[in-house]
């Protein structure tokens, strides 16, 4: 995630500590997308990530290890504890893309054909291999991750405005009813 | 996945409701090293909100299930194991009820096209305008995940201290709120919007421009709050206040029961602060001075939870916990977790219900009157779906019953669908206090064919009592590196619980700046091996 948005990469090897989310602008077939990625920030390794992680997702990112076999069996359960936490409107269009990392190491344990494999069994999910440390193919995966996303959404019109007004809180914001101020 | 939980924290924190998940933050915030864990496999404990499947379950539900008291550790000399949780603050008096059938009967099915039950109900409500959407248990069971129904309903004050802690340490950005758009109230035997704002009391038809004078120049008067104002008053109540102000009685009760959210018994001094509060939050996030977090109050935790995360807070839920280690000082050593871990840490933090008994044997417990009704419509209905909050003044010279009305803009129930959530201090069972409310607000369950009754009818109520730790001294009896969190109070925000998490880290952390704004994410620079995350300033 780190290695896409600022082009940077961390050697230190502490799972994913400290990384929150983070906001990045694509270009995909003339359209500018504002994309946020959100890591799950430590909390996936006991089974703990909360619900309020998953609302309003528009497209999921599964990432294993190349070189760790667990990390690709597990697969599976992540794409369900997905699709039952965030419960999609169509759980089977849901977008989801599959990242392979880490094939810049050896010893290599899951074969690209058997990650395709796995990808044509559920409705196609798109496919990359990258090396987060090296950048290599990154870009062309978050690319996919958003034009994917994009295609949810013109599908259901409506997704982006389910829950129309809602408020984020900041200290400028304002309602679109203004001149409601003080009543005194 | 095969992580295994470190053997050594600064602080180890047990639940994770609201008080739990912030001192949770706050610690991790400052570099602690927090372990935050539960028994159960969901976040929030008695501040969760829940599906209708999940609440269905409810009853049966033990806040301290995954408890293992069969742990086999090793122990020092001196040391000695405490079972983890009580019984004394669970829910009581629950009753749940469902008021439509199972399922739809045959003889509707042969009316109408083919097809199964369920089919039949949706055409019917796809093609009728006029139709009234015919609801089974059956159809409401089948959108169950789209319910996030809350044990403890919280609403914000715009300019409160919740938000105000949300937007000074950054943690806004992990939740999303929306505003009460119509605060409510019972007059003269009708629901009545009350005028909030100058727009409002100025639009107001039913208020005439006499009353609109009054109103504005009352409350200027409580806004200033001039010492001469209400010396006289100092002993008086706020009613007696508003009655020698010669105002008419509409404008009374606007003031007093929802403005000031004051009874006739609520002293002169606290209604006039009631009312600053009200008109300072006013005109910040939309119409009225209150949210309410999208997907339900049970979202709150989680987003302080996810702070904690950020910042090396180690997160797991659904943990079997063995016990508590304390040393012959009466000091918390460690945690159990499973039969054989201990895992070790210089202060203990836990929810109220996560106590050994022996904590909590002398603390007080009062009951909060809970009420929560899915219904097929709002109890005022109107063009566009509004969310909602009455305060309904009780007869007897009782609290005021918090009413809060949430549509499914809220994400918090399908659509068509209204919930409906009733709270007040409990004199006798939540029944009994909630009825004088519940029949003005809903069709009587007795039909009367002849008269068309347009009130929502309620589809299913659960009814129970929640305890209140609120006035209780939780320091009394409990280890000096120990901390209990108290639960979910009748206010109808959480800026008590804020106060309380905040005491609760200044004790294991004096001098130490509370949740201090938290970087954006581009401001980090990730440095080659470097361990810091340095915010720019």
């Amino acid at each position: 995630m780190n290695q896409y948005v600022n082009k940077k990469f961390s050697n230190q090897y502490k799972a994913t500590i400290g990384a929150d989310f983070l906001t990045k602008e694509v270009q995909v077939d003339d359209r500018t997308v504002t994309m946020q990625i959100w890591d799950t920030a430590g909390q996936e390794r006991f089974q703990s990530l909360g619900v309020a992680f998953y609302r309003g997702a528009d497209c999921c990112v599964l990432v294993f290890d190349v070189t760790a076999p667990n990390t690709f069996k597990s697969l599976d359960s992540w794409r369900d504890e997905f699709l039952i936490q965030a419960s999609p409107r169509e759980p089977e269009n849901f977008p989801f893309v599959l990242l392979g990392n880490k094939v810049d190491l050896e010893p290599r344990a899951i074969s690209t054909k058997k990650a395709q494999q796995w990808c044509q069994t559920k409705n196609n999910i798109p496919y990359f291999e990258t090396s987060a440390k090296e950048a290599l193919n990154v870009e062309q995966a978050f690319k996919s991750i958003a034009r994917n996303a994009l295609s949810q959404q013109a599908q259901a019109v409506d997704l982006y405005n389910e829950f129309p007004d809602q408020i984020k809180l900041t200290n400028t914001a304002k309602s679109n009813n203004s001149g409601d101020s003080c009543a005194c | 996945m095969d992580y295994e939980l470190p053997t050594e924290f600064d602080i180890i924190i047990v639940g994770t409701g609201i008080v739990e998940s912030i001192v949770s933050a706050a610690a991790s915030r400052i570099g602690k090293t927090v372990l935050h864990i539960d028994s159960q496999d969901y976040y929030g404990g008695f501040w969760a909100s829940f599906n209708l499947e999940q609440i269905d379950k409810l009853c049966e539900r033990n806040q301290n299930a995954n408890v293992d008291i069969s742990a086999d550790v090793q122990l020092n000399e001196g040391e000695r194991l405490i079972q983890i949780g009580n019984n004394n603050f669970d829910l009581k008096n629950t009753s749940q009820k469902w008021s439509i059938p199972e399922k739809l009967e045959l003889k509707d099915v042969s009316e109408n096209v083919e097809g199964d039950n369920c089919d039949v109900t949706e055409t019917e409500a796809d093609n009728g305008t006029g139709t009234e959407e015919v609801w089974t248990q059956e159809k409401l069971m089948r959108e169950s995940r789209k319910f996030n129904i809350d044990i403890a309903p919280k609403i914000q004050f715009a300019r409160g201290d919740f938000v105000e802690l949300l937007i000074s340490s950054n943690i806004a950005r992990y939740s999303e709120y929306r505003s009460v758009s119509r605060v409510l109230t019972w007059l003269n035997g009708e629901l009545e919007v009350v005028p909030c704002s100058r727009s409002d009391v100025f639009s107001n038809p039913k208020v005439s421009v006499i009353e609109k004078r009054m109103l504005m120049k009352l409350l200027g008067a409580c806004m200033d709050s001039e010492e001469n104002e209400f010396k006289d008053y100092k002993i008086k109540t706020f009613h007696t206040y508003l009655n020698d102000k010669r105002l008419t009685d509409n404008v009374i009760h606007y003031v007093l029961y929802a403005i000031a959210m004051s009874t006739v018994d609520t002293p002169c001094s606290e209604g006039v602060e009631n009312i600053k509060r009200f008109l300072n939050s006013l005109g910040r996030f939309g119409k009225t001075p209150f949210l309410y977090s999208m997907y339900g109050s049970g979202e709150l935790s989680q987003a302080f939870c996810r702070l904690s995360a950020v910042f090396g807070g180690v997160y797991a839920l659904n943990q079997n916990l063995g016990g508590f280690v304390f040393d012959a000082e009466n000091k918390f050593k460690g945690l159990v977790c499973g039969k054989q871990q201990v895992i070790k840490a210089s202060h203990l933090v836990m929810g109220i219900e996560k106590s050994p008994e022996e904590f909590v044997k002398s603390v007080e417990v009062s009951y909060i009157s809970r009420g929560i009704f899915i219904t097929n419509g709002s109890v005022k209905g109107s063009e566009k779906e509004h969310l909602t909050l009455l305060f309904y003044p009780l007869k007897g010279g009782r609290e005021l019953c918090n009413v809060i009305e949430l549509g499914t803009l809220t994400g918090t129930c399908p659509k068509g669908i209204y919930i409906v959530h009733m709270f007040t201090k409990q004199i006798n069972t939540p029944k009994e206090d909630l009825e004088e409310c519940v029949s003005k607000l809903f069709q009587s369950e007795k039909e009367d064919s002849d008269v068309k009754d347009a009130r929502p009818q309620v589809l299913w109520s659960f009814y129970y009592s929640a305890p209140d730790t609120n006035t209780a001294n939780l320091r009394k009896d409990v280890p000096e590196n120990a901390f209990l969190c108290p639960g979910p109070d009748c206010d109808l925000d959480i800026d008590y619980s804020i106060k309380k998490a905040k005491e609760i880290f200044n004790s294991m952390y004096p001098d130490v700046e509370f949740l201090p704004r938290a970087p954006d994410p581009e401001e980090i620079i990730i440095g080659d091996g470097s361990d810091e995350q340095i915010p720019k300033k």
